[in-house]
């Protein structure tokens, strides 16, 4: 077995203790920078690429690759307790988490939150080292189309993100599709609501919008003197999830890990769209969807797994073929091709070693990750118990900095400050943050990729339908929009009884 | 008729829906085939302003406008002032300034803890994020005008 | 007595010049040595783009030779607009230099032409050097039967419908050099912009589109690897990685073009600030790390010092201006 070959190669890299300890910094890194709002993998690699200069290639792609993964670890840490995402990709933990936090059960939403990044980042290394090179090519296949059709079934499924009624979740979801149009067209140039502020050129970012409407309006509608009573310091057995929360997340870990491995080779900033259809596809199945939004394990569970599996799943199109996909995948190659160690098809032949090393040590990197997360829990819920008046300025502080940090560009600070004060306005006439910030996401990337496939077709719209996976993405949209309509038509859904009680007289 | 929750909240949102719509009139529009900057655009504006309407229409069942509790505004407001204010000194006058003074401002005035936790705590914290960041990590902090 | 003259006179002099200077100058303790702190450079592009893969390993080896830090700042934005912007704006104690490639010279331009208010020009800044310039490479996908240029041409007047260019954006590095190349050879073509020079790649790899300008350290892996094909290559001489591509001006195109990077300062930046920077960036043009490292990237260092960098720029900019234009306002 050749495979087995290659991997006892690679492990006989990744296990040399300088491999070793460089793959723990890394790990260690990216959790801090996770957990920093604002500060996602990508600021996290291009800070400290110039350290790993005087590294050799495998000891700093090993790091880099760390902190990469790990953050998308780190990430889940700071939405649960606080409902603050520490990066783009973990907006959607901090609805479900935080709501668990609320109901004491915070350390059982980080342990899950672990675990199922913990499955999904081995599931998806398997199946690096399994099937790299085909996916690959199914990357390539993945164009304009076929983005537009899976942004669609993300439109479709946008019916399942909010626990409000449907007129409330579609007002929410165009106030982000309009948000997102912010910016210079691709296609033609013009600057779309500029205001004369050059900052708004490539659109409004994800990062100061989310922790400006999830962690700044959570702080300004909870006033200190609210904040009652000290949470009582849990004892171990406590912080772990019970036996029927590790049931509830089998099914969501296995779904978001295929799911989100999947999404994640196709190429754009794929994890944040992973992590909001596995969170859609948990309602979808659920016999509880109005659980969600309420503390549902599944809503952790799920898009915790997906984000992280398609982070590994992102590495299939750079290391196979040697083209960066995102923002992080593109300053990883960066990194690689500063060191001499070209990405590509030739990669795996040229420097086996660097490649199988990497790829080893991302199992390990997982190991350690779990290894430094699950004893750290009980640590980290302990951050609730900083009195809130000297908790909340240092929240505040660390959204300032970070958010700064991104793109060192104070409009995007200013950004996530007004969208605190929508967040605040927002809940109090009763609407949910969640659908704008995943049409803030879809948005940009929709517009585009359709009038590209016009482009392509020379404006004939049979493209869609033509290309065969554009087709059955468009087929399956079209089956859970009649299966909707169905259930509406027969009797009253979970949404209605959402709406007698979000109505009624509470 | 006395005013309801989703009167306000409907209206609102038709109102964004016709100021954004003049704001993008210049936007070309396009065709079906090639659809240009405008287009995308004013088809959410649409839908914005028709959902909006749907909300204020069927605003009787929402709980009246009275009901909402504002009495956290009166924490909201000087908090949102604080950051406010220091966002705007934050490239000014830098990191080192402006950050002690925020926290300080926010422990001490506006949650009247105690002057030397208060003091203790604003300090500390920004030295020791300003010996991770700065320091070890190398960010580079915004560095006001007196060069630090 | 005249010889006596002569020497009091001249010490005199001396002795005003000296004083002059003493009272132009301001006091010694007030005069920095530049740098004195932390010199940062400004990259206009997500990381891991063209300007940051020059800008770290050349911040690297000047921190040695000027015994400062140097930080990249990144400052994304508009295409690289932002960053520009926010460097020309900046103090100009030449603690803020500005990394930029080609597309520098069209900001100005693109504004104009959408009836935006033009908020830098050239002028605004001070071109201290260039280090690398990498000729743009026309490369068709394996799919496509042409080998030679001429074919791709004559194939692309005939059916005009049947191929797309990919480029890095409306009027960005990529799709400049083809809307020359487009306009010498008489050839309309249809354009799938994407948002960036990854993705541009990404669609011709796929067939999503057919034909794009990339840059030889970009394509050169996929040329290696047989997916793309180089049919013409945009510099003045043949490429050393590419020797068996003809240049534009072999094919009869009097067009060139590359994908080069520079160092800028804001407009007003003191002289001897200009003259340490440009000392120490000839000496990291030829330290061996800095050359290794572009080598690794596949490029090679194409230093220019100040006059020659000018000379170039402006020969630059008139080039990007008049694509600009010829691509006018879609």
């Amino acid at each position: 077995m050749e495979i087995f070959d290659n991997l006892l190669l690679g492990f006989s890299v990744a296990f040399r203790p300088d491999v070793l300890i460089y793959a723990f910094l890394g790990c260690l890194v990216g959790t801090l920078v996770g957990m920093l709002p604002g500060i996602g993998p990508l600021a996290g690699i291009s800070i400290l690429l110039p350290v790993t200069f005087g590294l050799d290639a495998t000891k700093a792609i090993v790091m880099l690759a760390g902190i990469y993964y790990g953050s998308q670890y780190g990430g889940s840490t700071t939405s649960i307790l606080m409902r603050i995402p520490g990066e783009a990709a973990s907006v959607m933990t901090c609805i479900d988490g935080y709501a668990m936090a609320r109901k004491g059960r915070a350390g059982a939403a980080l342990a899950i939150a672990a675990v199922g990044s913990f499955v999904a980042g081995t599931f998806g290394v398997i199946m690096l080292t399994l099937v790299a090179p085909p996916l690959a090519n199914f990357a390539l296949r993945f164009g304009p189309p076929e983005y537009t059709a899976l942004l669609v079934l993300g439109l479709v499924f946008l019916a399942y993100m909010s626990t409000t009624s449907l007129a409330r979740t579609l007002i929410m979801a165009c106030v982000g599709l309009l948000l997102g149009c912010i910016g210079i067209d691709v296609m033609s140039g013009h600057f779309r609501y500029a205001f004369d502020i050059k900052e708004l050129g490539d659109g409004i970012g994800l990062v100061p919008v989310a922790v400006g409407l999830f962690g700044l309006g959570e702080i300004l509608s909870t006033p200190s003197k609210t904040v009652v009573g000290k949470v009582v310091p849990p004892r171990f057995a406590e912080l772990m999830p019970s036996r029927q929360e590790w049931r509830q997340s089998v099914m969501p870990v296995a779904r978001g890990s295929v799911l989100g491995f999947v999404v994640g080779i196709v190429p754009g900033s794929a994890h944040i769209i992973a992590s909001f259809l596995s969170y859609a596809v948990e309602k979808r199945v659920s016999k509880t969807p109005e659980e969600f939004g309420k503390g549902a394990v599944a809503g952790v569970a799920g898009p915790e797994s997906a984000n992280n599996a398609a982070s590994t799943g992102a590495f299939v199109p750079m290391l196979a073929l040697g083209l960066p996909t995102g923002p992080v995948t593109a300053v990883l190659m960066a990194a690689l091709l500063i060191h001499g160690v070209p990405p590509g098809p030739q990669l795996v032949t040229e420097h086996p070693q660097v490649f199988w090393g990497f790829i080893a040590s991302m199992y390990v990197g997982n190991l350690m990750l779990l290894a430094l997360n699950l004893p750290l829990v009980g640590l980290f819920v302990r951050v609730l118990q900083i009195p809130y008046a000297y908790l909340y300025p240092l929240i505040i502080m660390f959204c300032i900095v970070g958010v700064y940090l991104v793109n060192n560009s104070i409009v995007d600070v200013w950004i996530m400050l007004i969208m605190g004060l929508v967040g605040y306005a927002l809940r109090k006439f009763h609407f949910d943050p969640a659908p704008l910030v995943l049409g803030l996401v879809i948005a940009p990337t929709f517009e585009l990729s359709l009038r590209q496939s016009l482009v392509m077709s020379s404006g004939n719209w049979t493209i869609f339908f033509t290309r065969p996976i554009a087709g059955v993405l468009f087929a399956i949209c079209g089956v859970l929009l009649a299966l909707s309509a169905l259930s509406w038509l027969r009797q009253k859904d979970w949404r209605e009884r959402l709406a007698e009680t979000e109505t009624g007289k509470k | 008729m006395n005013l309801r929750r989703d009167h306000v909240a409907g209206g609102a949102f038709v109102l964004a829906g016709v100021v954004v719509g003049i704001l993008s009139f210049d936007l070309p529009f396009g065709t079906l085939a090639s659809p240009g900057a405008g287009m995308l655009p004013m088809l959410l504006i649409g839908y914005l302003t028709v959902f909006g309407a749907v909300l204020f229409v069927r605003a009787n069942e929402s709980p009246p406008l009275a009901s909402i509790d504002w009495s956290d505004f009166r924490h909201a407001l000087p908090v949102v002032a604080v950051a406010a204010v220091a966002v705007t000194a934050y490239t000014r006058l830098g990191f080192l300034i402006t950050i002690p003074l925020m926290l300080f401002f926010l422990t001490f005035v506006v949650e009247r803890r105690p002057l030397l936790p208060a003091a203790a705590f604003s300090i500390g914290v920004s030295a020791i994020s300003y010996t991770l960041f700065g320091l070890l990590l190398k960010i580079p902090l915004p560095r006001g005008i007196l060069g630090f | 007595m005249d010889r006596r003259r002569f020497v009091a006179g001249s010490a005199a002099t001396a002795a005003t010049a000296a004083t002059a200077a003493a009272l132009a100058a301001p006091p010694a303790w007030s005069q920095e040595v530049y740098p004195s702190r932390p010199v940062s450079f400004i990259n206009p592009f997500p990381p891991g783009g063209a300007a940051d893969v020059v800008a770290r390993p050349l911040a690297a080896v000047l921190e040695p030779i000027l015994k400062q830090p140097m930080v990249i700042e990144t400052k994304a934005g508009a295409a690289g607009q932002v960053g520009a912007q926010f460097a020309a704006a900046a103090k100009p104690d030449g603690y803020t230099l500005l990394i930029h490639i080609v597309s520098i010279s069209g900001f100005a331009e693109v504004d104009r032409l959408y009836g935006r208010q033009v908020k830098f020009t050239n002028d605004d800044f001070i071109p201290i050097a260039r280090f690398i310039a990498d000729p743009m490479v026309l490369v068709v996908n394996d799919q496509q039967p042409f080998k030679t240029l001429k074919e791709f041409t004559d194939a692309a007047k005939a059916k005009t419908n049947d191929l797309i260019f990919s480029s890095s954006g409306l009027h960005g590095a990529l799709h400049l050099p083809m809307a020359l190349f487009l306009k010498a050879a008489g050839v309309d073509m249809k354009h799938l912009p994407t948002n960036g020079g990854g993705p541009a790649l990404t669609a011709i790899l796929g067939n999503n589109s057919q034909v794009l300008c990339s840059s030889i350290a970009a394509a050169n892996v996929h040329l290696r690897s047989g997916k793309l094909r180089a049919l013409a290559c945009f510099g003045a001489q043949r490429a050393p990685a590419l020797p068996d591509v003809p240049t534009m001006k072999e094919l009869g195109y009097n067009i060139e073009f590359y994908l080069w990077v520079g160092m800028f300062a804001p407009k007003a930046t003191p002289e001897n600030v200009i003259t340490t920077m440009r000392q120490a960036s000839k000496q990291a043009a030829s330290d061996d790390k800095f050359v290794r490292a572009m080598k690794n990237l596949g490029q090679d260092v194409a230093y220019l010092d100040q006059p020659d960098f000018k000379a170039f720029w402006d020969a630059d900019a008139k080039r990007v201006q008049e694509a600009v234009r010829t691509i006018g306002k879609v």
